[in-house]
C-alpha cells in the first residue's frame, strides 16, 4: 500500500476547556480528492490549520507523505499548498510579483511559464501586472488559489475556495482541480457548496463538533444514506392505494394521480413496484425519479443516522 | 535551510519599504535633519564644546544612531504586524520558512532601511560639519549591530502586539525616552546625580558612545566595553526572538 498523502493519528486541539478536535484519525490517499464537510465551527479549518502550521496541535501526530511534522516541522511544507478561507493580499505587490514571491518562499526560482500557466487556468492572466489592491473580491480569491498552486504542491488544501465567487470561477476551479488530481495532486477540500463536494470528491469525511463522524467513498455514501424518490403518474386518478402500493408502503397523492415510493438502500427496488402495478393493470403515463443530493445526506448524518447505520 | 526562501523574504521586505520611499526614508530623514538643525545649529551658539568636541559635531553620531534605531525598529515591527493584521502571515507560516529564515528576512530588510536612513542622515550632517570617520571598523560595528538589535526588537514587538496601540508602545514609551536620555544631545557625564549613574543602565548610552568613538574618536567609555554590551544585547534579543517564533507564540492559534 502506498504511503498516505496525509495521515492524522489521534489529532486533538484544545483551547482551554473547549476541544476543537477530538482525537481525529484520518488517512488521505495520494491523488484523491477528499471533501471535508461539516457545519460552521465543526473543526474543518482547525484540522487543516494543524497540518499547515497555522494551529498548534494539543496531541496526536501528523504525517505528510510519511514525514512526521513533530520530527521535521518545515520539510514537509514544501509539498503543501493552502487556499485559506479568509481573503488576504499584500497591497504593495502586483499579481505576478506575489506569485514570484510565493515561488521563492517555497525554494523555487522564478518560473514565468508556470506563473502564466496558473494565471491562465484561473482566468487571471489579464491582471498579471495589476496591483493586488486593485483586484475585485473574486479576483483576489483567484489570486489566493494561484498562490497556493504556483509551486506545484503535492498536497493542496482548499478551505472554502469558492466562497462568495461567481459561477464562472467555480466552474474554472473545478476543471482545474480535476486536472490537478489527474496529474497526481492530492486535494483536500472543505466547502459549504455541497454540490462542489458531490461534483469533485472521491471520498467524503463528515465532521461535527470536532469529531470525524465518518469517512466514506462518495458513491457509497450517497447510496447508503441517500434515497431515491420514484414518482409514478397514473393515466387515471386512483380511488385509493392499490394492494401493490400498500405492499411497498408507497404514498398516493390526495388527487389520486401520483404514487410516491421512497427507495433506500436495503429496500425493494422500484422496478418491482412497477412490475406489481403493471400486473394489477394500472395504466402509467409517467415515471420520474429524484435522487438525494449530498446536502440531504449530510443533514441525515448530522441528525444522527451514522450511529444507527454503523 | 531554505536559502532562496530567506532571500525572497529579504528582497520582499526591502522592496516593500522602497515602494513608499517618501514615508519610509525621506520622512525620517527630514525629522532627523530637523533635530540636527534645531538642536545643533541653535545650541552650538551657546554650547561651544562637549567632551572636547564642537557641539554640532558631538550630536552627529547620536542622530545617525537615532535614524538607524527608529527606522530599523519601525520597519520590522510594522511589516510583521501588518502581515498579521492583513492575514498574509498565513503565507509565511504555511511556507517552509523556519524561525531562522523568518528572522533573516525581516531583520535583514529592517537593517537595510535603518542603515539607509542613518547613512543619509550622516551625509546630510557632513554638509554642516564636514566628514569625520576616525575608526571605520568600530563605526561599522556599531552601525550594523545597532540596526540589527533594533530590527530584532521590532520583530519581537510585532509578534507580541495585537493592536496598533500596542505596536506604538515600544517606540513611544521605551525607545524615545531611552534614546533622548541616552546621550544623543548631551554628555551623560554632565548629568547631575543620580541621573548620571542611572544612565549607566541605559544600553542606548553605550551604542551612542560606541558610534561616537568610531566617527569622532572620542567616547566616555571604552569601545570594547560598549561593544561587548551591544553584543550581549544582540545575542539575548536573538535568542529570545528565535524561541518565541519557534513556540508559535501569538503567531499560531
Amino acid at each position: 500500500m502506498s504511503v498516505p498523502a496525509l495521515e492524522l493519528q489521534g489529532l486533538s486541539k484544545r483551547y482551554g476547556e473547549f476541544t476543537a478536535l477530538h482525537t481525529v484519525d484520518l488517512a488521505i490517499r495520494p491523488g484523491e480528492i477528499f471533501a471535508l464537510l461539516g457545519p460552521n465551527g465543526a473543526g474543518k479549518t482547525t484540522m487543516i490549520g494543524s497540518v499547515c502550521g497555522l494551529v498548534k496541535k494539543s496531541s496526536g501526530s501528523i504525517r505528510v507523505f510519511g514525514k512526521d511534522l513533530d520530527q521535521d516541522p518545515v520539510g514537509p511544507r514544501y509539498d503543501i499548498g493552502l487556499v485559506p478561507q479568509e481573503i488576504n493580499f499584500d497591497p504593495f505587490f502586483t499579481v505576478a510579483e506575489s506569485l514570484r514571491i510565493q515561488l521563492g518562499f517555497y525554494g523555487r526560482p522564478t518560473d514565468e511559464a508556470r506563473i502564466d500557466e496558473v494565471l491562465t487556468a484561473l482566468n487571471l492572466h489579464a491582471k498579471k501586472d495589476a496591483y493586488t489592491r486593485a483586484l475585485s473580491g473574486g479576483m483576489k480569491r483567484r489570486l489566493l488559489i494561484a498562490k497556493a498552486l504556483v509551486h506545484k504542491p503535492r498536497l493542496v488544501f482548499l478551505d472554502e475556495p469558492t466562497a462568495g465567487v461567481d459561477v464562472e470561477l467555480r466552474r474554472d476551479l473545478w476543471t482545474y482541480v480535476r486536472k490537478l488530481a489527474s496529474e497526481g495532486t492530492t486535494i483536500v477540500l472543505t466547502t459549504h457548496y455541497l454540490e462542489e463536494a458531490e461534483e469533485l470528491a472521491d471520498r467524503v469525511g463528515i465532521i461535527n463538533e470536532g469529531r470525524l463522524l465518518m469517512v466514506e467513498d462518495k458513491a457509497t455514501l450517497l447510496r447508503r444514506f441517500g434515497e431515491r424518490r420514484v414518482i409514478i403518474t397514473f393515466e387515471q386518478p386512483q380511488p385509493g392505494l392499490s394492494e401493490a402500493g400498500k405492499r411497498f408502503a408507497a404514498r398516493l397523492s390526495e388527487d389520486g394521480r401520483t404514487l410516491t415510493y421512497v427507495e433506500r438502500d436495503g429496500c425493494a427496488p422500484s422496478g418491482e413496484l412497477l412490475r406489481a402495478l403493471y400486473a394489477e393493470g394500472q395504466l402509467i403515463s409517467d415515471v420520474e425519479t429524484r435522487r438525494s443530493r449530498m446536502e440531504d445526506v449530510l443533514i441525515e448524518i448530522l441528525r444522527g443516522r451514522p450511529q444507527q447505520a454503523a | 535551510m531554505n536559502v532562496l526562501g530567506m532571500k525572497t523574504l529579504l528582497a520582499k521586505e526591502v522592496r516593500r519599504f522602497m515602494r513608499v520611499p517618501g514615508q519610509t526614508v525621506l520622512s525620517p530623514l527630514i525629522s532627523t535633519t530637523l533635530y540636527f538643525i534645531v538642536f545643533g545649529v541653535s545650541m552650538s551658539n551657546r554650547v561651544q564644546t562637549v567632551e572636547g568636541l564642537p557641539y554640532l559635531h558631538f550630536i552627529v553620531p547620536g542622530l545617525v544612531f537615532l535614524g538607524i534605531a527608529n527606522n530599523a525598529f519601525l520597519n520590522s515591527s510594522s511589516s510583521l504586524f501588518i502581515t498579521k493584521i492583513q492575514g498574509t502571515v498565513v503565507d509565511l507560516l504555511v511556507a517552509p520558512l523556519g524561525p531562522g529564515e523568518l528572522m533573516a528576512g525581516f531583520i535583514g530588510g529592517a537593517m537595510v532601511r535603518g542603515l539607509v536612513v542613518g547613512l543619509l542622515t550622516w551625509a546630510v550632517a557632513t554638509f554642516f560639519t564636514g566628514f569625520s570617520l576616525e575608526h571605520a571598523g568600530v563605526a561599522a560595528y556599531f552601525l550594523i549591530l545597532s540596526s540589527y538589535v533594533f530590527s530584532v526588537l521590532g520583530m519581537l514587538a510585532a509578534v507580541w502586539a495585537e493592536k496598533f496601540e500596542q505596536i506604538n508602545f515600544f517606540p513611544t514609551f521605551v525607545m524615545l525616552p531611552l534614546t533622548f536620555l541616552g546621550g544623543v544631545f548631551y554628555s551623560v557625564r554632565e548629568l547631575p546625580a543620580p541621573w548620571n549613574t542611572v544612565s549607566l543602565f541605559n544600553p542606548m548610552v553605550y551604542m551612542v558612545e560606541g558610534l561616537r568613538y568610531g566617527m569622532l574618536g572620542r567616547s566616555l567609555y571604552s569601545p570594547l566595553g560598549a561593544g561587548s554590551i551591544l553584543f550581549a544585547v544582540a545575542v539575548g534579543a536573538t535568542a529570545l526572538t528565535y524561541a518565541v517564533l519557534r513556540s508559535g507564540y501569538k503567531m499560531k492559534a
